[in-house]
């Protein structure tokens, strides 16, 4: 009997559906793959800056100013030059006096302080020496001859006439001001049928990534090589060849293993140049690194502020306009403190719309550590004073506060009035599914949850990449290169995108394979140098995905075109009717024709045509407005996310804990799932961290008193609440590779607002302060209670 | 950020290590755990010579039940080995409880009930919960040895009533009458952070099964809020011979708030933290009822 007899075969056919579905289906994208640098990461294996030695390396440190104001009198350095081991020490004569600063709007500092010091550990001389234990012997023998000055500590009043002032050239410390106004919001207000006004006064947090900032220079003929922890090479690169009249070229910028960044990685240090002018000096390799107090001297963290927040509406719930007036706290120098202050209010019209916008904000100069870049850059506190106000409205006309975030919400392919372009917005839906995820309707009904607890709802949104570079130039944003091995086996992508921690450098592995029609797992990576890879500018702006993304996307395009002609030539079979997925080639119209796989393909092409090798670049196209500091808050796309958090409040003890936190991201096409999760996972938690926690104090002459992890609370993973991220699914965002957006900053926008109006259900008191700290909320509780009584 | 120079010794005896303080005095510091001494040397408040080690001496970090007598804990005994010690939870878990309730798991395994005493810090977590429960402190001297109650070893803030030529070698922990004992501690977060207010109780109460519940004896220990840890004696006062009542409680809460002495620091003012202490006291009161000693 023939074997076969009987046999009932499926009806459908899925022999080829990765062959017929190509295209539609994604195979490298959307699938959780391991982290390309996750088990050198785990086991110690990986080199950061730190472990890295170097034959002759000499261990620097900086010295840094007593005093927050002081002109400098002398420095006499002769007995700290005499102790053994000790092989330099340079004061500002020994380096260039050209001003520095990332953001070529004010560059104001430098190398080491000229005639006076502006903050507690401002650089006023840097020491190479045999070891590091001697480098603390060195900095204690050198004397520095003050003239203390009276400083301006209080950004509230720095303008004021007869304040200190931090720089002579910025009069009343103002070191930028906007005066933004869109549409006519006077005449709104004027004619509004309900308008309000809340203040809010933010507090300074800093990240405090877990590896400090560190970086050896080696300057050997003419030619300057540094290893640093930097979110951006090519920045690095470009002010430290600017700093010492050097080539781009002759300067080469490596980062190895980024311990985090947080924004803080992003511009040179005292660390780079003085480093840089001690090994020229010492013809050695020199290392240093901050310290965990002198990181948060020198790490540029997040700006504090008072928030005045008022709007326009309908009695309806039509939020008609808005008026903010900001002032915030730059610290002694400008960093990136300009697009900080852009940022603070130009990203408040993406969420909600509304027509008519006013946006004033003083951006003071204090001779406190100056304040830059932090995750959300500008963004999370002033949304944080803008969805307070949200729920204070909420409540003045009775409308539920979820209900009057959909009515105001924003809309696809809209223009906002200060001229940002959206494209795809999901945003609505965002706040439909966290109505439902959350059980919202029934929460909010007076009288369901029990007394002390409450729920509350924040949302926001970030640009995906900025639309500009930090320096202006006409680079294109990204470039990458692949190069396949000569037998097929693997490939490598080149760039100079920095993995801090975020996952960039294995997103951008599976988006090259994709594009390759390759496999994930053969690729390999070397990123953060620019001697050996091409142009990006960076991890910032959670731009790497999106950006460097397309110029991986398109030099794994090119590849594969490569390959389909060569198999084309191999299979006697048109490129066009060949598909290349998984690493394997087969023909469309012939299904039977034994399919090719990528190795053997690319090694037939080595062997006729040489290397096989694709490039990819990636330019922004001219977005925004044309009003003064129009470039900042433009970008190719933008993402939107909405949180709640339930909270059960102690009011005998001020206590607060998130029984649960819920986040819905408009997320567009994820790249990696599992990394995605753990980007908003740990953005809520840095957000909540901030919110509840985080706060660094100054003593009254301005030095840092709580400048380590014991006295600066950062929360532990005991303090994460528990916390659901769900996503509103879409692939049609048509600026991104494959629709995507991104997710590492915009997701602890929404943090410090859902906490606050969860607060304000439970227990009836407004936090018009930041940190939420137990005693704040304690004392908000106190004073309402001593109201209360007073209304009897 | 350095450690300064110094000579380490390690005796293996009592005596030995008696004859090196006695011989270095001032300029000698005991080290254990070293968790709250090497961080002080790195950050230059002390800069002793020699460091002299107590990890060798005999029986020091033995945890045992004297029969008829007590828990006697070695001063070297870690908090790890307190919180996981069958001995302590048998008896007194809350002592077990407050050791657990300290800084994180890497300290705990280094750190030690001797150094948490000696250090004598306002804010340290286990004096609070052992004076309660009456403990003792036994103090060797050249020649002599000494025992007394665990309070007077505390003379102010980081300052303890040893000569310096004198070791803390054992806590005893006496059988008593307390039926029931907690401590309870306010930190800014749930691991790493310091006591912002720690309250601890030990209650001899009658009759609570039966539903008339008497106190009999009581003794309230306030951390954190004053130079040392603390008796509530007129919290005390109020609730010794009273019923165990939550106005009772409520009003021994508004002693405690007056008669702490607490003051303000970067982490909590002096009014948030009387507020706590009476909270606290009021809380820790009605847990030990009806915890026991858990």
């Amino acid at each position: 009997m023939n074997e076969e007899e009987g046999i009932v075969y499926s009806k459908e056919n899925h022999l080829y559906d990765h062959i017929r579905f190509a295209g539609q289906r994604p195979t490298q994208i959307g699938v959780s793959k391991p982290r390309i640098d996750g088990v050198p990461k785990v086991t110690g294996a990986g080199k950061y800056t730190g472990d890295l030695k170097f034959p002759n390396m000499l261990y620097g440190k900086l010295l840094g100013s007593p005093h927050a104001h002081a002109k400098i009198l002398s420095i006499d350095t002769s007995e700290a030059e005499k102790i053994p081991g000790v092989m330099k020490v340079i004061t500002a004569k020994d380096v260039p006096d050209l001003k520095y600063g990332i953001s070529p709007a004010r560059w104001d500092e430098n190398v080491l302080c000229i005639d006076k010091a502006r903050f507690v550990g401002d650089k006023v001389a840097a020491v190479a020496c045999v070891d590091e234990e001697t480098c603390y012997k060195a900095l204690k023998a050198i004397k520095v001859e003050y003239e203390v000055l009276p400083a301006a500590l209080d950004y509230h009043t720095a303008m004021e006439d007869g304040q200190p002032q931090v720089h002579d050239e910025y009069p009343n410390n103002i070191n930028t001001e906007i005066h933004h106004k869109f549409g006519d919001p006077d005449k709104a207000f004027a004619e509004a049928e309900y308008t309000r006004t809340d203040i809010c006064e933010g507090h300074r947090t800093y990240s405090s990534p877990i590896e400090p900032h560190s970086a050896i220079s080696i300057w050997k003929d003419g030619k300057l090589t540094v290893y640093c922890s930097s979110q951006s090479v090519h920045y690095f690169q470009y002010y430290i060849a600017r700093e010492f009249g050097l080539k781009m070229g002759d300067v080469h910028v490596i980062s190895p293993l980024v311990g985090g960044g947080f924004g803080q990685k992003l511009e040179p240090t005292g660390l780079e140049f003085c480093g840089a002018v001690l090994s020229k000096l010492t013809g050695r390799p020199v290392k240093m690194f901050y310290d965990r107090y002198e990181m948060f001297q020198h790490n540029r963290g997040r700006h504090q502020g008072h928030y005045e927040v008022s709007s326009a509406w309908k009695k309806d719930g039509t939020m008609q306009a808005v008026k903010v007036n900001f002032i915030t706290d730059g610290g002694a120098y400008t960093s990136l403190g300009i697009a900080t202050a852009y940022y603070a209010g130009g990203l408040l019209p993406l969420t909600y719309v509304f027509d008519h916008f006013q946006f004033d904000l003083l951006r003071m100069y204090t001779n406190l550590p100056a304040c830059g870049a932090q995750r959300g850059h500008g963004a999370p506190q002033p949304k944080y004073a803008f969805e307070s106000h949200l729920d204070n409205v909420a409540m003045d006309l009775g409308i539920d506060p979820l209900e009057l975030r959909k009515k105001n919400v924003r809309k696809p392919y809209t223009t906002t009035c200060n001229g940002l372009q959206i494209q795809t917005c999901r945003l609505g839906e965002a706040f439909e599914k966290l109505g439902e995820m959350t059980d919202w309707d029934k929460k909010r009904k007076p009288g369901h949850l029990p007394k002390g607890r409450g729920i509350g709802i924040g949302s926001g949104s970030f640009v995906t990449g900025a639309g500009y570079p930090i320096y202006r130039n006409d680079w294109p944003s990204s470039s990458a290169m692949i190069r396949v091995n000569e037998d097929g086996t693997a490939a490598t992508l080149y760039t100079q995108a920095v993995d801090i921690g975020q996952g960039a450098y294995t997103v951008l592995c599976q988006e090259a394979a994709e594009a390759m029609g390759y496999c994930y797992e053969n690729m390999k990576i070397v990123a953060g140098d620019t001697e050996v890879a091409p142009l990006d500018f960076g991890a910032y702006a959670s731009r790497l995905t999106a950006t460097c993304g397309w110029a991986c996307k398109r030099a794994g395009e090119e590849i594969k075109a490569k390959i389909l002609e060569t198999a084309g030539f191999m299979l006697h079979l048109p490129p066009e009717d060949l598909i290349c997925v998984d690493g394997v080639i087969s023909s469309v119209s012939r299904p039977k024709v034994k399919p090719l796989t990528f190795s053997e393909v690319a090694k037939k092409y080595f062997i006729i045509k040489g290397p096989l090798v694709g490039t990819g670049v990636y330019t922004v196209p001219r977005l925004g407005g044309y009003h003064k500091g129009a470039p900042v808050a433009t970008s190719i796309c933008y993402s939107f996310c909405t949180q709640a958090a339930e909270v059960e409040v102690d009011e005998e003890t001020g206590e607060v804990a998130v029984l649960q936190a819920w986040d819905v991201h408009d997320a567009g096409t994820v790249i990696n799932p599992a990394l995605m999760q753990g980007q908003v996972h740990g953005a809520f938690a840095m957000g909540f961290s901030e919110t509840v926690s985080e706060q660094v104090l100054f003593d009254d002459k301005g030095k840092i008193i709580n400048g380590d992890f014991g006295g600066y609370r950062v929360i532990t993973a005991l303090d994460v609440p528990s916390f659901t991220n769900a996503l509103i699914p879409s692939s049609d965002e048509p600026s991104t590779p494959w629709g995507l957006k991104e997710i590492g900053e915009g997701s602890n926008n929404p943090t410090m607002g859902a906490v606050r109006n969860a607060i304000f259900q439970a227990t009836g008191v407004s936090c018009e302060k930041l940190p939420m700290s137990y005693e704040n909320i304690w004392r908000a509780i106190q004073k309402k209670k001593a109201a209360d009584a007073a209304k009897k | 950020m350095y450690l300064p120079d110094f000579d380490y010794y390690a005796p293996e005896s009592v005596s030995e290590a008696l004859d090196l303080l006695t011989e270095h005095k001032e300029n000698a510091k005991v080290i254990c755990g070293g968790t709250d001494l090497l961080p002080k040397m790195k950050h230059e408040l002390l800069a002793p010579k020699v460091l002299i080690s107590i990890k060798k001496l005999p029986n020091i970090k033995k945890i045992e039940y004297v029969k008829g007598k007590g828990i006697s804990i070695g001063a070297a005994a870690t908090h790890n080995e307190i919180v996981f010690s069958e001995v302590v939870n048998s008896k007194y878990p809350s002592i077990c409880n407050a050791a657990a309730q300290m800084a994180a798991n890497q300290v705990r395994h280094v750190g030690t009930i001797g150094g948490n005493i000696v250090s004598a810090v306002p804010s340290a977590d286990l004096p609070p919960i052992l004076i309660a429960l009456g403990a003792t402190a036994k103090i060797a001297g050249p020649g002599k040895e000494r025992v007394i109650p665990l309070e007077d070893v505390f003379t102010g803030p980081q300052q303890n009533c040893l000569e310096a030529n004198e070791l803390l070698t054992e806590i005893f922990i006496p059988d008593g009458d307390m039926t029931c004992s907690t401590y309870h501690k306010f930190a800014l977060r749930r691991a790493g952070a310091l006591a912002v207010v720690g309250v601890a109780v030990a209650l001899q109460t009658k009759g609570c099964a039966d539903g008339a519940c008497s106190i009999e004896d009581a003794r309230i220990v306030y951390g954190a809020v004053a130079p040392t840890p603390m008796r509530g004696v007129k919290a005390e006062a109020v609730v010794k011979g009273k019923m165990a009542t939550d106005d009772v409680f409520e009003e021994a809460g508004k002693v405690a708030y007056s008669e702490c002495k607490p003051i303000s620091d970067f982490r909590a003012s002096e009014e948030y933290r009387r507020n706590l202490v009476g909270v606290y006291t009021k809380r820790c009161l009605k847990r030990a009822i009806e915890n026991g000693h858990k």
